[in-house]
């Protein structure tokens, strides 16, 4: 029995339903509403304790760490591998993934949670919204929530998360010009990771990642969009951040 | 042939020599005086994962023409490149156990230790040298990131609330070690592992920079006991030059910015 708690396809909910779908594994999909809060509710807590998505429920195991759970996936059920066979392209896939998870995503993520999580939850009742925020579990994510709900996002912050992002958009761009895929030779982790997160760059930072600048990207993009799991994985998803991923199409 | 670049044996390349050592991997091993930031004019080149690395400053294996950085993922290679004296449990949940100890050890205890260490030793060391040198290296370096690290210990700007913060999470990962050795001798499963060589490498320095931390952690301090007293992290800790490995560091690992 396999069960994944999880959000939209989108940052790291994403990450092992795409996964899941390459390898042709089923699952029964539990959807978490991130804007309702319920990763935060006790029926939650009592399988991840943390209140962080994604989870996965595999007999009696239970797995967090979108990453980490990825790897898991590739190594405990068959299917095609999603990591290469070359220990130095298992290497590279994994730097990808670290500067994907801790560097790239977490600046992108800062902009988006001040331009959309943050004003689509803003209009409820300032009790409930503070209720949900004390209910939080870990320090961390407290910290991020007040400051998406409260808009207390400094500019200097944002713009440092701008000045990131232009970076990892660069970084990204270079390393395909380099190599077909991020890992190498073939199609991995790392470009499953990079996905959920590079999906919305041409729509979030159009002046910067476009057809124009950065066609190694869009062409990337529009490669892993063509793969019939990933158009299956996005179909899962329930809100208009899941669909707009069709402008990938043709 | 494999080339290992490091400085002392601390931290980052501590992890990196002992795996080798455990592994009986055979390399050749290049001292890199990182306060001499002799780092930074290395015979590669700067590619994206050497110019970006996590660690900021730490070891780099080359392989083939291939110059790695970040030790966890240096170490996982290793494992995955030599059979022999596995360093992973076979199975696939005690793999995802060492890659979820490694993402908790990286992300958050190793950007506290490493700054608790740069304020201990660190800010002396630089305090002591010419400041022009040091300015001159400051404006070379390739990210803001390295930049903004070793700004920060030049100038001693380490917050009360930051080194604070640090401890804390300091204590967390001692919490976590201690609870899991409460169930085991080792952190996965019933075997030493990655696991147990990236932890060691970031908890042992606590001995030193956050004692106090240590004071109710009995468990813990005999997991560090026992495997200071392997073969390989005596040989690791050979590779000092100085004779005091456990001063050596560098600004290390950002803080996680948000979330």
């Amino acid at each position: 029995m396999l069960t994944l708690y999880h959000w939209e396809p989108n940052a790291n909910s994403g990450k092992p339903m795409l996964t899941l779908k390459e390898k042709g594994v089923a699952f029964e999909s539990h959807y978490l509403d991130l804007l309702n809060f319920d990763q935060h509710k006790p029926e939650y807590l009592a399988v991840n304790p943390n209140g962080t998505i994604p989870a996965m429920v595999h007999g009696d195991m239970v797995l967090t760490e979108s990453t980490a759970i990825m790897e898991y996936v590739d190594e405990a059920f068959a299917g095609p591998s999603l990591r290469p066979q070359s220990p130095e392209e298992r290497w590279r896939m994994r730097w990808w993934m670290r500067f994907f998870d801790q560097y790239f995503a977490p600046s992108v993520s800062m902009i988006g949670w001040s331009v959309f999580v943050g004003p689509s939850v803003r209009s409820r009742d300032p009790d409930e919204l503070k209720a949900a925020i004390d209910r939080i579990p870990l320090k961390e994510r407290r910290i991020a929530w007040s400051k998406a709900i409260y808009n207390t996002f400094s500019e200097a912050e944002l713009a440092e998360s701008r000045r990131r992002s232009a970076i990892g958009i660069q970084c990204l761009e270079d390393a395909l010009k380099a190599r077909p895929w991020l890992a190498g030779e073939s199609y991995s982790l790392a470009d499953i990771n990079g996905f959920n997160l590079g999906y919305a760059l041409p729509l979030a930072q159009p002046q910067i990642c476009n057809e124009e600048k950065t066609p190694p990207i869009m062409a990337w993009l529009r490669k892993i969009y063509a793969r019939p799991a990933t158009k299956a994985t996005w179909e899962m998803g329930r809100t208009q951040m899941a669909s707009r991923v069709t402008y990938l199409n043709g | 042939m494999l080339d290992l670049y490091h400085w002392e044996p601390n931290t980052f390349a501590l992890k990196v020599l002992i795996t080798l050592h455990e592994k009986a991997i055979p390399f050749t091993g290049h001292y890199v005086d990182f306060l001499k930031f002799e780092q930074y004019a290395l015979p590669f080149g700067r590619s994206t994962e050497v110019a970006h690395n996590p660690e900021l400053d730490g070891p780099v294996l080359v392989s083939d023409g291939a110059a790695m950085t970040e030790s966890f993922f240096i170490s996982l290679f290793l494992d995955e490149t030599a059979a022999e004296a596995p360093l992973r449990p076979a199975g696939a949940y005690g793999r995802w156990e060492v890659f979820a100890w490694a993402r908790f050890l990286n992300e958050i205890v190793a950007p506290a230790v490493s700054t608790l260490g740069a304020k201990k030793y660190l800010v002396p060391a630089l305090a002591a040298r010419d400041r022009r040198d040091i300015e001159k290296a400051l404006a070379e370096m390739p990210t803001e990131e390295q930049k903004s690290g070793w700004r920060s210990a030049l100038e001693d700007s380490y917050p009360a609330e930051l080194l604070e913060d640090c401890r804390r999470k300091a204590a967390i990962g001692v919490g976590k070690v201690e609870a899991s050795l409460s169930k085991s001798d080792w952190l996965v499963g019933s075997a030493y592992s990655l696991a147990d060589i990236d932890a060691f490498s970031l908890i042992d320095p606590l001995r030193d920079l956050a004692p106090e931390l240590l004071n109710d952690a009995a468990r813990t301090k005999s997991w560090l006991r026992r495997i200071g007293l392997r073969p390989a992290v005596k040989a690791a800790l050979g590779a000092s030059k100085t004779g005091r490995p456990r001063q050596a560091y560098t600004p290390g690992p950002e803080h996680s910015r948000w979330g």
